[in-house]
């Protein structure tokens, strides 16, 4: 049977870690080495849901910004989820992440969104204090992920296929 | 409280009994610090430096367990980075060992590459050159003829071989596979993430390079492989092709995606078996040929009738132009003093080659009318033609109007008169003209041949008086055949009176008829009787007699007889 598909765009601020995500996601690799994305770069991954058919999530890895350009809104055209990533050890990226929100919600009124806090491997060093995330759950899903050691990666994207074929 | 420890001196000072004494304090120091576990720590240093030595030996068996079973692909992961990093290294720091090593691969590769690519070089061309001389052949030229395409390029179309990959129905917003289908025997690829990319590469160069809204991408080119991407509404069919495609190609794939569209009816592009069916690669080249342009037969035939009729007249005219060739060539061959060398054609005009002997009339006369469209190169010489040989001879010898001359293979017969200078310089000049073999000289004095012809007059008409008679019909009387003898006498005379006179003679025998009878028995006794008298004589010898069957019953006396009567021809002046 062919798994629907749905389109996921990534969206955060740069060296969040939207592509380590995606990359331990979908080909369970990690690199220390930092390579900014340019443009737009596209993976997919069947995702199986426990008593649900299979949803195929077409991740759109879209470059790290501090707000949308007239071509990264054509990026986020059709999107059925986005999901913010923030870097747990930059307080600002959450601010970014939460921009970038704002600004694609005139395009994307209906879209899931979830919100990924990266790099939990270095959770020391998080500059978003504990408190600001029980916060945000209130109005969001919120993930804790550290693309390093996989933690939390299956998970946020497993969240969003199901929010996607409920 | 323990012993203070006294420094090391390292400045490099030689004092033996100093290090001594500083060993012993410093294994003193250990014993304090460590106590019972001295021992074991050595232990286990001993453990380490030996897994150490014996780690190079154990190594290969190691990494050979890794790479098997469930462990295989981390093992291949692991390995992947310093893998990698160790050939870069090694082929800056050795690339000439690299070469060598990689030589026995690389050049067989190339070898097979470029083999391959010959191979269908040289097929291509043996295709063309195969197709140059068959019907298909023929009906592609008049093909390139008919639409004003180069041959080569009708040639490579239809020739070169194209094939249809994969083709993708992208939702156009989103970038979405709505549909795909693939070429049977292809390796599976990430239909998801390609249209993804082609969607967002469309969207980049839209955005980047776009004027309006109509610039999109609508192909490109990925190594072998050529994509086409044909715009809609709501969904775009993007297409990877192998080869050269005709554009025809493109118009289906826009028909397809239209249909498509027609069918969604503003709503969901349907992604049923019927959009599927209407994409998959072998639908889509057969409808391509399928489409080709059938062109009406109709101008093929007028053009296939029009080469009939250039060609049917083209051999009329050939034939026409021998017949009249053959007829010239017949003409000219009976011309005395011109032979036929060569005939060429030079445009509309015909030239003709030969030998024209001075003597001869002009070629040109012997083909009358046609002469005009005929041209003649000459070159001289002697002709031997009968003809040519007498005019010859009568401009060599200079031969007065009364004397005949007639020349006959190769014999020359002079008669007539002429004066006596003349006789004797054309009795030594005779002989040396080109062509005459033998000369009859018959030419008399002028005097004598006044006398001659004076008692010629005499015998013609004792001739004419001479009557043979007859019975009946052709019956003759008892006295006609002394008649007839005599009259055969006389004639001959008259024959050797005429060549000394230097005339000619010639003889018409006239029957005549008694009263009784009709008109028309009467005239047929006539006949009968005339032609009776000619063949007696002309079987007695005598030359130039004819019947005159046509002469009237004008005789005054009436009687069953014949007569002969002489005609006289003076030479020409």
């Amino acid at each position: 049977m062919t798994a629907q598909a749905f389109k996921v765009c990534m969206l955060g601020d740069f060296g969040v870690g939207k592509t380590s995500l995606v990359a331990r996601f979908v080909h369970s690799t990690f690199s220390d080495k930092y390579l900014t994305t340019v443009g737009v770069k596209v993976d997919s991954k069947e995702v199986d849901l426990a008593g649900r058919a299979p949803c195929k999530l077409v991740i759109w890895d879209i470059a790290g910004r501090s707000h949308l350009d007239a071509l990264n809104m054509t990026y986020l055209r059709g999107a059925s989820a986005l999901l913010l990533v923030a870097d747990g050890t930059r307080e600002k990226s959450l601010h970014t992440a939460l921009d970038l929100l704002m600004q694609s919600r005139t395009l994307l009124p209906d879209a899931q969104v979830v919100l990924a806090v990266s790099k939990l491997d270095l959770v020391e060093q998080w500059e978003i204090a504990p408190a600001a995330l029980e916060e945000l759950r209130r109005s969001l899903p919120v993930h804790e992920t550290s693309a390093r050691t996989g933690e939390g990666v299956e998970a946020v994207f497993a969240d969003i296929a199901t929010r996607l074929a409920a | 409280m323990p012993a203070p420890i006294e420094p090391v001196d390292r400045g490099g000072g030689a004092r033996p009994d100093n290090d001594a004494d500083a060993a012993g304090d410093l294994e003193r120091l250990r014993t304090i610090l460590l106590g019972d576990s001295l021992g074991m720590l050595d232990a286990r240093v001993a453990g380490v430096e030996r897994a150490e030595d014996e780690l190079h030996a154990r190594l290969p068996a190691a990494i050979e367990r890794a790479g098997q079973g469930a462990g295989a692909e981390r093992m291949a992961s692991a390995l992947a980075r310093p893998v990698t990093q160790a050939l870069g290294a090694a082929v800056r720091e050795n690339r000439a060992l690299i070469v060598d090593v990689l030589f026995p691969v690389i050049g067989p590769a190339i070898r097979k590459a470029i083999a391959e690519s010959m191979r269908n070089l040289v097929a291509d061309i043996n295709r063309t050159m195969e197709s140059s001389f068959t019907p298909r052949g023929i009906r592609w030229r008049i093909q390139a003829w008919r639409s004003g395409v180069p041959y080569a390029e009708i040639v490579l179309k239809k020739s070169l071989k194209y094939g249809v990959d994969h083709v993708f129905l992208i939702e156009r917003d989103s970038g979405l596979v709505l549909a795909r289908e693939s070429a049977p025997d292809l390796p599976e690829l990430d239909a998801d993430a390609i249209a993804g990319m082609l969607t967002a590469i469309g969207e980049f160069v839209h955005d980047s390079v776009g004027r309006g809204a109509g610039d999109t991408l609508d192909s490109a080119r990925v190594g072998e492989h050529l994509l086409w991407v044909v715009h809609g509404p709501r969904a775009n069919l993007a297409c990877f092709i192998h080869g050269v495609p005709p554009t025809r190609l493109r118009a289906v794939l826009e028909q397809r995606l239209e249909a498509i569209h027609a069918r969604a009816a503003g709503g969901e592009i349907p992604g049923d078996e019927e959009t599927h069916a209407s994409l998959r690669p072998e639908t889509l080249v057969a409808n391509d040929r399928a489409s080709a342009p059938a062109h009406s037969r109709w101008p093929a035939r007028i053009a296939l009738l029009a080469i009939v009729l250039l060609l049917g007249w083209f051999i009329v005219r050939n034939e026409r132009a021998a017949a009249w060739l053959d007829g010239v060539r017949t003409r000219l061959a009976a011309h005395p003093g011109f032979v036929t060398t060569g005939i060429d054609r030079r445009g509309d005009r015909t030239i003709v080659h030969g030998l024209l002997d001075p003597d001869a009339e002009p070629p040109a006369k012997a083909l009358g009318e046609d002469a005009s469209r005929v041209a003649f190169e000459t070159t001289g010489f002697v002709s031997a033609d009968d003809a040519v040989v007498a005019r010859r001879a009568r401009r060599l010898l200079d031969a007065p109007p009364s004397v005949t001359i007639d020349a006959r293979a190769g014999a020359l017969s002079l008669g007539g008169h002429a004066g006596a200078a003349w006789i004797e310089r054309a009795h030594e000049r005779a002989a040396w003209i080109p062509g005459v073999g033998t000369v009859a000289f018959s030419v008399v004095p002028d005097d004598a041949a006044a006398r001659a012809r004076a008692a010629l007059d005499t015998v013609t008409r004792e001739i004419v008086a001479r009557r043979i008679a007859f019975v009946r019909e052709t019956e003759l009387a008892p006295d006609a055949g002394s008649a007839l003898d005599a009259l055969v006498t006389d004639i001959a005379r008259a024959t050797t009176l005429a060549e000394h006179a230097g005339v000619k003679l010639a003889w018409s025998t006239v029957g005549t008829n008694d009263d009784p009878g009709t008109d028309t028995i009467n005239a047929r006794l006539r006949d009968e009787r005339a032609r009776w008298l000619a063949d007696a004589l002309v079987s007695r010898g005598v030359a130039n007699v004819h019947a005159d069957t046509a002469a009237a019953d004008d005789t005054a006396q009436r009687e069953r007889a014949a007569f002969v009567h002489g005609e006289i021809t003076e030479p020409a002046p």
